[in-house]
């Protein structure tokens, strides 16, 4: 039998998903209303980018901190951080948001199809949702440094992505030659 | 109405009555949440013949119909005789694999138009089922002969924990994929729901010993499952179907194709993040 902690645990989290699933169920009719098009779906990553590449690297960066403090106007300094920390978290909300929206794409459509694999889609939930922790980690990094200090983050979140990119990868090999053979890389 | 302690405890709620302060009080109450439930059981299964939800939700009215009957026919039991405790849990337990098979029926008409939610469903399932194998072959080696020497509030228990369990990740896998449910399903989960969870606690502290099963975990027991009864009678009033999706997916193979645009695209989120913040 379990401790009391944790049967008030299981109790609390079984409650707290039904109440979010019954109060979902109104946006989530709305969404299901909307006719399904999955042809997104083929549509290239760039689409994710709502601002270019060289635009958030210069946000990230600490050249343009190191100019100001050049300045050496305390005022200057505080409004450049303050107005560079609120760009930065729009970035990644931005970021954020888009994930979402692809995942949510993908379980609109996959949740009617036949021939879902469990092991590729619970490496896809996995990625999605360290995805989103990363953003998470982002916001609270940028929230308590600022944006111009995130290289231990950022060498850390590279190294690791990294490395699921390699596990990954050879999985979407298997992918693709499975399709072109239409055989089930995973059966 | 379920009850939680078997008549050698339950009984202490009676004594009250006859020797502590606020007992007439204390045997209204239990009258009151036994007659109370009695009533909305008949309603919810009177509403059900009359609106033909009998046959589109058989197993959950199967369910109330079984609590009905064994609330009934334990009236002709003495609550203070053997008997009474062999026929309190036997119900209990028929009671628990009724309560299962509905969250069975859950998955089974809440996912009927969606197979691939419902495969992800019985894989998690299926995962749970090992974790819970595995973990009573570990406690049976760890303890030989646990079973024999368990109170059934403690079997009971660990069942309604892993029912929990179940229900948790079927609604996490419904909110994930997005699957709209009517309202009568919807009131099937809440008012079920509900009930297994709050069970979990009133089990946990009933099997700590009777000096621990105070009477206050019997009242909370019962009322939610009254609770749950008032849930199921609001929701379940009239037949209302669950929302159909407007189109399927025709093609064969086409979830490779689409988990692989969607593995591409997070790739480019994840690229382009740590682009930007390596910069």
């Amino acid at each position: 039998m379990i401790s009391i902690p944790a049967a008030f645990l299981i109790c609390t989290v079984a409650v707290l998903s039904i109440g979010v699933f019954v109060w979902r169920e109104a946006s989530v009719r709305r969404e299901f209303s909307r006719p399904s098009d999955h042809s997104g779906l083929d549509d290239d990553a760039a689409e994710l980018l709502y601002c270019p590449p060289e635009f958030v690297a210069r946000v990230f960066s600490p050249d343009d901190c190191k100019f100001v403090s050049s300045a050496r106007s305390r005022q200057l300094n505080q409004l450049f951080r303050r107005e560079r920390k609120v760009v930065a978290l729009v970035w990644v909300y931005q970021t954020k948001l888009a994930i979402r929206r692809v995942m949510r794409e993908h379980t609109r459509v996959t949740r009617q199809s036949q021939d879902l694999h469990f092991a590729t889609e619970a490496q896809l939930v996995l990625s999605y949702m360290q995805l989103i922790l990363v953003c998470n980690l982002l916001c609270l990094a940028i929230q308590s440094a600022g944006p111009a200090r995130l290289g231990t983050l950022a060498n850390y979140a590279d190294s690791l992505s990294q490395r699921i990119a390699q596990a990954r990868h050879g999985l979407a090999v298997a992918t693709s030659s499975a399709e072109l053979r239409g055989v089930n890389p995973l059966s | 109405m379920v009850r939680i302690f078997p008549s050698s405890r339950a009984s202490i709620l009676i004594q009250g009555g006859r020797y502590g302060s606020g007992g007439q009080r204390r045997i209204m109450l239990t009258h009151l949440i036994s007659w109370g439930g009695l009533a909305v059981e008949l309603l919810l299964l009177v509403r059900g013949v009359q609106q033909k939800l009998v046959s589109r939700y058989p197993i959950f009215y199967s369910y109330i119909l079984f609590i009905f009957a064994s609330e009934i026919a334990s009236q002709f039991f003495d609550p203070a005789k053997h008997p009474y405790l062999f026929f309190y849990w036997i119900t209990e337990f028929l009671g628990l694999f009724l309560g299962c098979m509905i969250v069975f029926e859950l998955y089974r008409i809440g996912l009927s138009e969606y197979p691939g939610t419902a495969r992800m469903a019985r894989a998690v399932l299926g995962v749970l089922f090992l974790i819970a194998s595995l973990r009573t072959v570990i406690a049976t080696a760890e303890v030989p002969l646990w079973w024999i020497n368990a109170t059934p509030a403690q079997v009971e228990g660990t069942l309604r924990v892993f029912e929990a369990l179940a229900i948790i990740s079927l609604v996490v896998l419904f909110l994930f994929y997005s699957i709209p449910f009517g309202r009568n399903l919807r009131g099937i989960l809440l008012g079920y729901g509900i009930f297994v969870s709050w069970s979990v606690v009133c089990l946990t502290f009933a099997s700590g010993g009777p000096d621990k099963s105070h009477s206050l975990w019997s009242y909370t027991y019962s009322a939610s499952y009254v609770v749950a009864l008032l849930v199921w009678a609001g929701h379940l009033w009239s037949y209302q179907p669950n929302p159909q999706p407007v189109r399927a997916i025709p093609l064969e193979k086409e979830y490779l194709r689409m988990a692989a645009a969607t593995q591409r695209r997070l790739e480019g989120a994840r690229g382009y993040l740590a682009k930007a913040v390596r910069s």
